[in-house]
């Protein structure tokens, strides 16, 4: 493959730290880029949603004389308070439970991403320590199993399951936000298991595993001090495209009725009610909404295949 | 090549007993279930629920239970309907839904690769170009757009704006009205046909690039065969293992998809009946579509490995190739 060389990139003596170098590949890509901005915006809005958001998300408003829920963008209600991207079929405003709608999306992602990551990290780096042995065939069997499920056929039976709302298991009271984190966690975890299984198994083979080992390291030690920092681009890379399936599951199960539950808000619960205002012409109710949850899987997806290519230069030259 | 089939449809089978085996006791671990489902809270008591478990075979250990639902399946008896169709055989629901999705499914995959192979093979070999940059561009808000979003758009426009009766949804047998039945299927097909043709199509772009960068392929250009036989035999061919895996992938995550668009379009097929079945508690009919979903996945990956052994003669001669 020919290439022509940039200015620069074989100076003598030009020593890059692996960071420097992780951006200098990441920054080449325009599109990652642009995944990178979008995510930093969800990350904005999650945050400061309770300053960002003009009114509570719950609270209902009564339409002026003549006039109905779900009002268009720019309408006033009775008092003559403005809603910028208008109201929902109760009265309350859309931008402000838009912007804690996408808060409490981004908390179920990232909330599910990092327990998925525990189980699915621990299930791996033990499957690929053992490997060979029963505990790597059983493990691994069982990841092969959860993925034979369809994931989202898989999160809906897990609901079913538990129930829709909170649940109770003998003392613990688990609440419904937590029983969705933890339903696409099960979902999502067998994914983690194998990248950390191969990373691992890719890992033993090296010099410096066989030192550790010689000099008398535990087990322990060598996966979580020698191995786990190896293995952290490849977890970082399956976590950010993970965000993009996770959001996607998150908020079709609220769309079907089987996730967050009113009056919370949230961005597949109000398209699901969006549904029945179509006839209305109410299109801010739909848009809005969806056009969230669509710019935040395209925002992940971006910056998770920016984030591949910049730390996986492998893989990179195969996509080019 | 026999003895890897046989090897990985027993691992299949295996696969499908131990996933009824799970989702079985899963949908059972949790007290309450169908029978509060079923009871009303003024008739609530201790001896009519004692009554409905002992009817309904809950009261039975859990090991016995499953014996006697796997024995029964084996009998062709999938149980009845607690809940949503009370006492209807579940074996008779699902197929008259499976029928439906099974519709829908073909039509979005033919629309799916319909649309995907051209897009993959136009972006491969006019790479970095217009016609690239659009369709990369196209793949890429397909991939990112929900099914949800992209059905409600659809209906506003066709059936809100043109005030189409087929753009709202419903579904219309075949042999009642083949050309409504058609309409009715459309919309969904669409929806569910754009995202995976996005994913096919991305994945076709990226392995024909990796192929046509093959030394086989440069030599057979250095020699001067024609430009088409070299696409089909040597470039496509080369390229297709990575995409029949992604095509495998769609087809058996088709009822994920199913369960948003047959929702969103009032299609009575197995998608809708498992979300259905859940709302009510209906355990026998949950744990039908959810095995069934398994199964489907199951048979598709034999499906691919079959395909694999036609495309790489590795495989096919060297026993495991993979």
């Amino acid at each position: 493959m020919t290439r022509e060389i940039q200015r620069g990139e074989y100076e003598l003596g030009a020593h890059r730290t692996l960071l420097q170098e992780f951006w200098r590949n990441f920054r080449r890509n325009k599109l990652s880029l642009i995944g990178g901005v979008i995510v930093l915006f969800y990350a904005f809005l999650a945050v400061f949603a309770p300053l960002l958001a003009p009114y509570d998300p719950i609270e209902q408003f009564d339409a002026p004389r003549g006039m109905r829920n779900p009002m268009p963008p720019l309408s006033r209600d009775v008092d003559g308070r403005l809603f910028l991207l208008g109201t929902d079929k109760f009265g309350r405003d859309i931008l402000s439970r838009a912007i804690y709608g996408t808060r409490t999306l981004l908390q179920v992602a990232v909330g599910s991403i990092s327990i998925a990551m525990l189980i699915g990290i621990t299930m791996g780096a033990v499957a690929g320590y053992k490997a060979g042995t029963w505990v790597d065939e059983l493990l691994m069997r069982a990841v092969d199993i959860m993925l034979s499920f369809p994931s989202l056929v898989l999160a809906i039976a897990l609901v079913g399951a538990f129930g829709i709302g909170k649940i109770k298991i003998g003392p613990i009271v688990l609440s419904n936000i937590v029983k969705i984190m933890l339903v696409i966690a099960i979902t999502y975890s067998p994914r983690f298991a194998r990248v950390m299984r191969a990373v691992v198994l890719q890992e033993m083979a090296k010099d410096y595993v066989a030192a550790a080992k010689i000099s008398g390291a535990s087990s322990a030690r060598i996966l979580l001090a020698e191995i786990l920092p190896n293995a952290i681009p490849p977890i970082i890379v399956q976590a950010s495209l993970m965000m993009a399936t996770t959001v996607l599951t998150t908020s079709s199960l609220s769309f079907l009725g089987l996730g967050l539950q009113p009056p919370r808000p949230s961005l597949g619960l109000m398209l699901n009610e969006a549904r029945d205002f179509l006839f209305w012409g109410a299109w801010w109710y739909v848009v809005v909404p969806g056009g969230l949850i669509t710019l935040a899987i395209l925002g992940f997806n971006l910056l998770g295949d920016g984030l591949r290519d910049a730390l996986d230069p492998r893989q990179a030259r195969r996509r080019r | 090549m026999r003895a890897y089939l046989v090897k990985r449809a027993t691992f299949g089978v295996l696969t499908l007993f131990i996933a009824s085996l799970l989702i079985f006791s899963l949908l059972r671990v949790v007290p309450g279930g169908p029978v509060d489902a079923l009871i009303e809270e003024e008739w609530d008591d201790p001896v009519l629920r004692a009554q409905l478990r002992h009817e309904l075979g809950l009261d039975l250990p859990l090991h016995l239970q499953y014996a006697r639902w796997l024995g029964n399946i084996l009998h062709g008896d999938l149980g009845v309907s607690i809940v949503l169709y009370q006492g209807e055989p579940v074996g008779k629901i699902l197929l008259a839904r499976l029928a439906v999705t099974a519709q829908l499914a073909l039509l979005s995959l033919s629309i799916a690769l319909l649309v995907s192979f051209p897009a993959g093979i136009v972006s491969a070999l006019w790479r970095d170009r217009l016609p690239d940059h659009l369709l990369r561009l196209l793949a890429l808000g397909g991939v990112s757009t929900p099914n949800f979003f992209l059905g409600i758009a659809l209906i506003v426009v066709f059936g809100v704006g043109l005030r189409r009766g087929w753009g709202v949804g419903g579904y219309i047998p075949f042999g009642e009205d083949p050309w409504g039945w058609l309409l009715h299927l459309l919309l969904p097909a669409v929806v569910l046909g754009t995202d995976h043709a996005a994913t096919i199509s991305r994945m076709l772009r990226a392995s024909m690039l990796e192929a046509l960068g093959r030394g086989h392929v440069l030599t057979a250009k250095a020699m001067g065969l024609p430009r088409g036989d070299l696409l089909i035999r040597d470039v496509l061919r080369t390229a297709m293992v990575p995409v029949v895996t992604v095509i495998g992938n769609s087809a058996g995550a088709l009822l994920d998809g199913a369960v948003i668009t047959e929702v969103l379009f009032r299609l009575p097929g197995l998608g809708s009946l498992l979300v259905q079945g859940v709302y009510a508690r209906d355990l026998p009919v949950v744990q039908a579509v959810v095995v069934v979903a398994v199964g489907i996945r199951v048979a598709v990956n034999l499906v691919v490995d079959l395909t694999y052994g036609f495309l790489d003669p590795r495989i096919r001669y060297g026993g495991n190739g993979r």
